[in-house]
């Protein structure tokens, strides 16, 4: 039996047996959840080569798996981060209910992800598809908050894509005779125009719903923020990579080919930079932190989507760093409210005040993934950021390159709204009892924290897969050209060397924190935050002066005309419509007997009328 | 040798800086028809902070700041060049081009704003959430700007783009000027004097992010603004007019720069966050276009 397979069947096996093991004990079913997460991404990176096929014939149809170095690169994201959320989710669903719902499918979500990156053909590419988005969809609902509407919203959107799939599946069998990825994109410079253009749009209305591109984003928000955080951050951090993923294959292997390709990758790289725009906008405005970060998801799948539309070589690798960044900032800011939310019950700014010094390591944590998410150096967002740019700059997107330096640049006041609405501010008696979370939750978002920082500086240890991958794809190699173990440069060979740029840093934060402490360190005291000069008062004890409601009013009136429209509305006016247009129908499909049988009089006696015109 | 130019740039740094804020003191006082503290009260008030006794403070996060927004301005300098052709201050000038510079300029603030938000005090956090917002306002036609620059050189280094002005002879600031002028327009809301000084807003916010400090606290975050001010006018001096040789003529056009938002202050009252934010996409957003423009056709 080959390893791939042997996944594959301790993924199964792991969900259905984590499942029942709740019914005999608790820390048995936290044992095979974990078993089942960890040992296959054991296997998978120990033992599985790159390059290697498998093939398994069901029905008559064969199931090819395999892995080339892209999938590799996009496999660690969804391993590592899975991982990382699975050993979080021991300590995140403790003393929770429905474990066994929850761990089942999170396995399973782990599953089809990888079985769509290792699905060679087109046939498990959309039942591993599909087992994703049923999994997902699962977990949206799993808070049961308003589960009609953010569900279906979610599942609607989700099932679009998935018909328009099948449809572009079908229509390539119909044409090439084979099922198989490779005879796909082999066939497609011998297609008509029309497929030439249909075939990749149908593909990329599936991948952009899962990628929440614009317009097709709106489930993303509300089905982000209802799952159990412990899921979110592999939903927003891996999950969405997955849109992604497709994106690239479908741009690179398809379009490019096309002469149309260049207004294809113009207007999906606009779309994305709109993305970003709306998404950091809205995130803003929101006081709940779980619908700040994914709006905030959103924006920065647009980045992504940026940096792989406009399809240089450096964009490429800008699209593609920013993704593991991405899945690394973005999984533990998830799990640094999922934090919060257990330790104190809400995730509203306006509610929980000055945490800061009840839980300094989740604090610690959100730190450094905001300074990540911010783009700011010596962390790794600083390097994907920067090749974004340079990418948009020497490719002549001069007017995208504002747009996404505006969108990065608003997106401080989210990241400054986060970091303040949970932990800065005034300590309040309210939350006095609050405690560090448990180190099960911590462990994960600490070393995903240090990967940040390490990738800061040496960004060439994740380049390299990401190198390789594209090498795969038919990219040429960047090596020394475009990035180094430690140096990054541009198309123009303008570089930044990070290494002496993290000692200085690190040197001059040390000086000044060392000045800072060792002067005067005897008569320098702490004070609480109920201790300050407000215009001469000092605030009683259970006063709260803390700045929380309408946070960033003065910037949201500034941009309030960008914010006027919201394409949700639009989506419920068609939803409206359809449903009168089903109203209607009811009425003829009233489900009583005898309407139908007057309908069958009705028709009979029609067809004997015009027996002589209709036939 | 690399240590010590490096204390040596900082030390110029510090110098100019906290001379620069104490002439801007004596210049608005003369123009408000008062007298005004003598040029050297700046270093005066900053001694006196520094060589406080004791200190308060209300967390980690507070204590650290100053630190944070050193780290910010101290690192600015290290990578704008200061003199052109001297062994004395290369320090990182060809680590770090634009775009680093870019966002490594908003890493003190964002690391003040945390110590900030810290203290408790309503009117630091709100001090913040204006000066991010104002900094949202003028980052666009600076970056318009800055990218015209770019694009018609080909670079994207400060190096690169001094190396071009040297080679044709012409300062930046007269062959692209309506980049220069989109760039002294964001620079007006860079140096937070009126109207854009929403951050501070004396009589309003009570100094903002910087009330709740005092002793060593202050001190290091006064000689962190001198030294940012000194590193930012030198920035546009090697961007706009060509860099200097030597340390008077550095003098002479970082100070003709700082005169810009210095006087344009004293004519106009406070702006609202709102209002200060929309007029960085009015006309300094128009001419940053006209630079891409210029930058593309010529």
């Amino acid at each position: 039996m080959e390893m791939i397979h042997i996944i594959f069947l301790i993924f199964l096996g792991g969900a259905v047996l984590t499942y029942f093991a709740g019914k005999v004990s608790k820390v048995l079913q936290d044992i095979f959840f974990l078993l089942s997460v960890l040992v296959p991404a054991y296997l998978f990176f120990a033992n599985v080569g790159i390059g290697k096929e498998v093939t398994l014939t069901l029905g008559g149809i064969p199931l090819v798996w395999g892995v080339n170095h892209f999938s590799w690169l996009f496999s660690l994201i969804v391993l590592g981060l899975g991982s990382m959320a699975a050993i979080y989710a021991i300590g995140y669903m403790k003393g929770k209910e429905r474990k066994g719902y929850f761990y089942f499918n999170f396995i399973l979500s782990i599953m089809a992800m990888m079985g769509i990156l290792l699905s060679l053909d087109l046939v498990s590419f959309f039942i591993f598809w599909e087992i994703m988005t049923w999994s997902s969809y699962l977990m949206t609902v799993y808070n049961g908050h308003e589960t009609q509407r953010i569900g279906i919203k979610y599942f609607v959107f989700s099932a679009i894509g998935a018909y328009a799939m099948l449809m572009a599946i079908v229509i390539v069998h119909h044409v090439a005779g084979s099922f198989m990825i490779g005879s796909m994109i082999n066939f497609y410079p011998n297609m008509s125009l029309s497929l030439q253009i249909w075939i990749p749009i149908l593909f990329l209305m599936a991948f952009g719903v899962k990628a929440a591109l614009m317009p097709l984003h709106v489930w993303a928000p509300d089905a982000y923020s209802n799952s159990p955080m412990a899921y979110t951050s592999v939903f927003s951090g891996a999950l969405s990579k997955m849109g992604i993923y497709g994106m690239v294959i479908v741009l690179v292997t398809m379009i490019n080919q096309i002469p149309q390709g260049f207004w294809f990758r113009e207007v999906i790289a606009w779309l994305g930079g709109i993305t970003a725009v709306l998404g950091t906008l809205w995130a803003i405005k929101q006081d709940d932190a779980k619908k700040l970060l994914a709006y905030s998801s959103v924006a920065q799948l647009g980045y992504i989507i940026v940096g792989i539309a406009i399809g240089t070589e450096l964009g490429m690798l800008a699209g593609l760093f920013l993704a593991v960044m991405h899945a690394l900032f973005k999984g533990t800011l998830f799990m640094v409210t999922g934090a919060v939310e257990k330790q104190t019950g809400t995730t509203n700014f306006t509610e929980v005040t000055g945490l800061i010094r009840k839980m300094p390591w989740t604090f610690f944590a959100a730190l450094f993934s905001i300074i990540a998410l911010a783009g700011i150096p010596p962390l790794g967002g600083f390097v994907g950021k920067w090749m974004l740019y340079e990418a948009l700059i020497t490719s002549n997107h001069y007017l995208l390159v504002i747009v996404i330096f505006f969108s990065s640049t608003a997106a401080f006041l989210y990241c400054y709204k986060f970091l303040f609405g949970f932990f800065l501010g005034q300590e309040e008696k309210e939350w006095a009892h609050v405690k560090e979370a448990p180190v099960v939750m911590l462990v994960p978002m600490i070393i995903m924290s240090v990967l940040m920082f390490v990738l800061g500086t040496f960004p060439g240890l994740i380049l390299k897969p990401i190198n390789s991958g594209l090498v795969d794809l038919g990219y040429i190699d960047t090596f020394k050209h475009l990035w180094n173990t430690s140096i990054i440069f541009n198309a123009w060979g303008d570089h930044v060397v990070l290494q002496p740029i993290l000692y200085y840093i690190i040197a001059i934060f040390v000086f000044f924190a060392l000045f800072l402490t060792w002067k005067g360190h005897k008569t320098t005291r702490y004070v609480t935050t109920k201790d300050i000069s407000s215009s001469g008062e000092v605030p009683a004890e259970d006063e709260n002066l803390t700045f929380s409601v309408g946070f960033m009013q003065p910037f949201l009136r500034a941009v309030a005309p960008a914010m006027r429209r919201q394409i949700d509305k639009y989506y419920t006016g068609i939803a409206d419509g359809l449903e009168s247009l089903f109203e209607f129908m009811r009425r003829i499909y009233t489900g009583n007997g005898q309407t139908y049988a007057v309908y069958v009089i009705v028709f009979v006696v029609v067809v004997l009328l015009f027996k002589s015109v209709l036939f | 040798m690399d240590i010590l130019g490096a204390v040596v740039t900082f030390l110029v740094a510090f110098v100019v800086g906290m001379t620069y804020g104490g002439l801007s003191r004596k210049i608005t006082a003369r123009v408000q028809n008062r007298k005004g503290p003598p040029w050297y009260q700046n270093f005066i008030d900053a001694f006196k902070l520094g060589f406080k006794k004791s200190a308060i403070h209300h967390g980690v996060m507070h204590h650290l700041g100053g630190a944070f927004l050193m780290v910010s301005s101290v690192m600015t300098l290290m990578i704008v060049p200061v003199l052109s052709h001297n062994n004395w201050f290369p320090n990182l000038n060809f680590q770090g081009d634009l775009i680093f510079l870019l966002y490594i300029m908003t890493f003190g603030p964002l690391g003040m704003a945390l110590g900030a938000g810290q203290t408790g005090n309503p009117n630091s956090a709100i001090g913040v959430t204006r000066g991010l917002s104002q900094m949202v306002g003028f980052e666009i036609p600076w970056v318009l700007a800055l990218v015209a620059l770019m694009i018609q050189y080909h670079t994207t280094s400060i190096t690169g783009l001094m190396a071009a002005q040297a080679h044709s002879g012409t300062w930046l600031m007269f062959s692209s000027p309506f980049a220069f002028i989109a760039a002294v327009m964001a620079m007006l809301g860079m140096f937070r004097y009126s109207p854009f000084d929403i951050v501070g807003a004396p009589t309003e916010l009570a100094s903002g992010p910087v009330s709740e400090n005092g002793g060593k606290y202050l001190f290091v975050m006064m000689s962190s603004g001198s030294v940012f001010t000194f590193a930012k006018l030198t920035l546009y001096v090697d961007l706009f007019m060509g860099g200097a040789d030597n340390l008077l003529i550095l003098l002479v056009k970082t100070f003709a720069l700082y005169l810009i938002p210095m006087l344009y202050g004293m004519t106009t009252p406070r702006y609202r966050t709102e209002q200060a934010v929309r007029w960085f996409w009015g006309w300094p957003s128009f001419f940053g276009l006209l630079a891409i423009l210029q930058a593309v056709i010529f």
